[in-house]
């Protein structure tokens, strides 16, 4: 026996004295931390560090996003001041106008095909479509005045705006310094307010007499009414002695005939739009963001005026993410049916991993693939006879918003096949047994119980699948054809086979190149930002689906 | 080596006497014929298993099982943990047919034909033999829709009919009263025992001839379970009733023969109060004197 317990008072119980060590944690000890709160420090470091750098994210792209607005006002401002807005009136009518020799020169080239198809050589049915051609040249030199005139404006008017531009810019510019200095004041520092001072007064500003130079657009009113007035009359003229035509065509003559007559109509409009325009009406607050969001136009580096508008970009992403879907939500859903409900153990063995491994493909190759291959084939198989019934086939351009989206669709197939696997693999067993022990076969009970029990997980699969080809950028910067446009629907079924531009694009080909600070510098954010912001709401959707109609949790 | 009989403690925490492999009787000779077990509904054999081997892939989960059923009554199948009761079970409507790699050797005859025939139909076996499981597994649908499941699968689709058939389900479940105003609630909604019996409804809602349990009071309070007996005793006028219990009052009160199986063989097959009151078979006796103690 030892001293120490020779001491204790215990010894005789043969118990030991319950003391505080007793409990003493003999884990690993670390900076007064033990290895479990180590580890939970680590993990949670991390968890903590991902949703920091997404506020990172976040954060840089509003701010970067943000001055959008203050700039698109000094844009908007401009562009009414300077009178380009007036003459922007008049060129939404020669376009208008524009489209009428475009719709009978596309006219003849259907005649000539129609033609060549009945056994004519080329030659023959171009003698043939004379006069429709000299038609439409009759046309085209009706308009030739008011092009000149708008031509003219235009240029006095562009040159008032970016004088304009410049004056507003240095309005503020000396604006931000002045105000810099009075901060400066408050706190007392008057070295630093008077060198802010003196910087403001640096800044020269010419002053410019807008309303003078743009009444030399507006006063000229009268000539563009009579102008505008003889064109009308020619093309009254015109369509009395509108040339006949084949009969295969006659449907197109037709609607040329409604398009005029609502040329006539728009321009009378457009007169009246003139007469009462100001430039004075106040510009709403929230045009500089709807100008973005509802804008019909993506134009940058134009001669004339520069638009932000989202449309065109938000409408490619969409009709190329749905082409996508539309071909892979049927062929991951079914294949994730047959593989988790029919397959046997060697075909799952087989097919889960191939399809796993399409998403292990870089997308540039798949690009590289829809450009020289599938491109290729989509507008020759657009020739065969079998599709020949379809208006507007075949079609002419070979990288459009349908190729973009059948190699999507490859993308999508694997995140879609997967999730939906996985949504089938929780269904509970016993639905299953209890489903057969009453006598159904494999597929009703598939059918049955399977599927809807699944169907929540399996919507969020799709919706997750959206997520991923929507963001997806370089196959759809390669295979869509980059055109920016909206497409008018009446080409039908057609317009989904017109080349597109989508908003991963845009950012993905521009921002490269665009002056960093500049109001396109931050359109292209505030694309980035929307994108941002439609993938954060599908995969909150698609979780909110999940966890709403899962039966688990019931 | 002492007796079994002598080395066993008749306490509530049994263990089951290591035996070894020459003290394992094989089934064939423990089995009595059906002749000598005479049932309260006449002798009308409604299963036989012939010699039924049993494979999980290599590994063997009964050997050479032989008895019979007879109509309505309630056979219940005992035995520890890992012995094959399910196994069996599952056998009687080809349920492990599910599970890869399985093989049945053997037979078992249902109304005279042998179900491993090749032509059978197992969607036709199962419309016979029904199957309650031991965790209540109603589909995640309405009351109504889980009863009529089976009907509608087999192309039944008049209003009337099916309601006359939920009606008398659920009347045969117990659970009408309970149930009747709340038909187009989910099944989920339900408690753990009305899920069971709600279970139990749709599986006589097509009509079986026999109906198989597997431990379906295991998840159940004491007064759930009294219920599902009391069903149980209601049921056998009409259908065959294959039950597994691990409970062993259960057994005695509801079944009218046991089946006592050990290691994958079927060690004991009698009376139940031959079984529990004087077993012929001295690991028989060791098992069910847990009730004694
Ligand atoms: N799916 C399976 N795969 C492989 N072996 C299995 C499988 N199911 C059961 N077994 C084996 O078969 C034997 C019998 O199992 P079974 O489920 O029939 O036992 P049980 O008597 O029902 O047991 P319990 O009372 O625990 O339910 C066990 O040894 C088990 O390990
Ligand atoms: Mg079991």
């Amino acid at each position: 026996m030892n001293k120490a317990a020779d001491t204790d008072p215990n010894q005789e119980t043969g118990y030991k004295t319950a003391t505080a060590g007793n409990f003493r944690s003999r884990r690993l000890h670390f900076l007064g931390l033990d290895s479990d709160d180590i580890v939970k420090a680590f993990f949670g470091g991390n968890a903590t560090l991902a949703i920091i750098v997404l506020l990172l994210i976040m954060f840089f792209l509003f701010k970067e996003g943000s001055g959008f607005a203050g700039q698109n006002a000094t844009e908007l401002v401009s562009f009414r001041q300077s009178g380009l807005e007036y003459v922007d009136l008049m060129r939404s009518q020669l376009n208008a106008f524009n489209d009428l020799p475009r719709h009978l020169s596309k006219m003849e080239a259907e005649d000539i095909k129609f033609r060549m198809k009945e056994g004519d050589e080329l030659k023959e049915a171009r003698e043939h479509t004379k006069e429709l051609r000299d038609y439409t040249m009759e046309l085209r030199k009706a308009v030739r005045p008011l092009d000149r005139h708008i031509k003219e404006l235009s240029e006095t008017s562009i040159v008032l705006r970016d004088a304009y531009k410049t004056y507003l810019n240095r309005c503020q510019e000396k604006d931000n310094l002045q105000r810099e200095a009075d901060k400066a004041a408050r706190r007392g520092n008057t070295e630093l307010e008077n060198r802010f001072r003196a910087e403001a007064a640096a800044v020269r500003i010419a002053s410019i007499d807008v309303a003078a130079r743009r009444a030399t657009v507006t006063n000229r009113l009268p000539e563009f009414l009579a102008i505008n007035a003889e064109l009308r009359a020619k093309l009254g003229v015109l369509l009395e002695n509108a040339p006949a035509v084949d009969r295969e065509v006659e449907d197109e003559m037709r609607r040329f005939r409604s398009k005029a007559q609502r040329f006539i109509e728009v321009s009378l409009q457009t007169e009246d739009k003139l007469r009462s325009w100001d430039a004075e009406r106040p510009m709403p607050f929230s045009r500089r963001i709807t100008s973005f969001l509802f804008g019909r136009d993506w134009v940058t580096n134009s001669y004339f005026q520069d638009w932000y508008g989202v449309l065109p970009l938000l409408y490619g992403s969409v009709v190329v993410s749905f082409i996508a879907l539309f071909f892979a939500v049927p062929l991951g859903i079914a294949g994730a049916v047959y593989v988790n409900q029919f397959a046997s153990h060697s075909e799952q063995k087989f097919i889960k991993p191939y399809i796993e491994f399409i998403s292990a493909i870089p997308s540039v190759v798949i690009g590289f693939f829809g450009v020289i291959v599938w491109g290729q084939f989509v507008r020759e198989a657009s020739g065969w006879a079998i599709f020949s019934w379809i208006p507007g086939f075949p079609i002419s351009e070979r990288l459009n918003a349908f190729t973009a989206g059948c190699l999507l669709a490859l993308m999508a197939i694997p995140t879609i096949f997967t999730l939906a696997e996985d949504a089938l693999n929780n269904v509970p067993k016993a639905f299953k047994e209890a489903s057969l022990a009453v006598g159904a076969t494999r597929l009703q009970t598939t059918i049955r119980i399977v599927i809807p029990t699944a169907l929540s997980g399996m919507i969020s699969a799709v919706l997750l699948g959206f997520g991923r080809v929507i963001g997806e950028t370089m196959v759809v910067l390669l295979c869509a054809g980059n055109r920016i446009s909206i497409p008018d629907f009446s080409d039908g079924f057609s317009t989904l086979f017109q080349p597109v531009h989508t908003m991963t694009g845009i950012v993905a080909q521009e921002m490269g190149e665009v002056v960093s600070g500049s109001i396109h510098y931050r359109a292209l954010f505030l694309v980035g930002t929307l994108l941002f912001f439609i993938s954060l709401a599908i995969n909150y959707m698609a979780q909110k689906i999940m966890r709403r109609y899962s039966i688990a949790e019931k | 080596m002492m007796s079994q009989k002598n080395n066993f403690p008749p306490t509530l925490n049994f263990e089951i006497p290591a035996m070894s492999e020459q003290t394992i009787p094989t089934a064939r000779t423990i089995y009595r014929p059906t002749a000598t077990v005479q049932g309260p509904g006449g002798d009308k054999v409604s299963i036989e298993v012939r010699d039924l081997n049993f494979y999980y892939g290599e590994k063997q989960a009964l050997h050479g099982i032989n008895i019979s059923i007879l109509e309505h009554e309630v056979t219940a199948f005992i035995g520890p943990s890992g012995c094959g009761k399910s196994t069996l079970l599952r056998c009687m409507n080809r349920m492990n047919d599910l599970i890869d790699g399985t093989r049945a050797e053997g037979q078992i005859l249902i109304e005279g034909q042998n179900i491993y025939d090749k032509d059978v139909d197992v969607i036709e076996l199962r419309k016979h033999v029904g199957m309650v499981f031991q965790k209540s597994n109603p589909f995640p649908m309405s009351i109504y829709d889980n009863i009529t499941y089976g009907l509608k699968i087999q192309g039944r689709k008049k209003k009337r009919e099916l309601d006359e058939v939920v009606e008398k389900s659920l009347r045969g479940a117990a659970l009408w009263d309970e149930a009747k105003d709340r038909l187009h609630e989910s099944g989920l909604s339900l408690s753990g025992g009305q899920q069971q019996r709600l279970c139990i409804a749709r599986a006589i809602a097509v009509e079986p001839d026999i109906l198989l349990m597997d431990e379906p009071c295991s998840a159940l309070d004491p007064i759930a379970t009294a219920r599902v007996e009391e069903l149980i005793h209601e049921l056998k006028k009409t259908f065959t009733i294959v039950i597994v219990t691990h409970n062993m009052q259960q057994a005695a009160r509801v079944s009218d023969k046991t089946a006592f199986f050990y290691l994958g063989n079927l060690i004991e097959f009698n009376q139940t109060e031959q079984i529990f009151l004087n077993p012929s078979d001295a690991q028989t006796e060791a098992y069910v004197s847990g009730r004694f103690g």
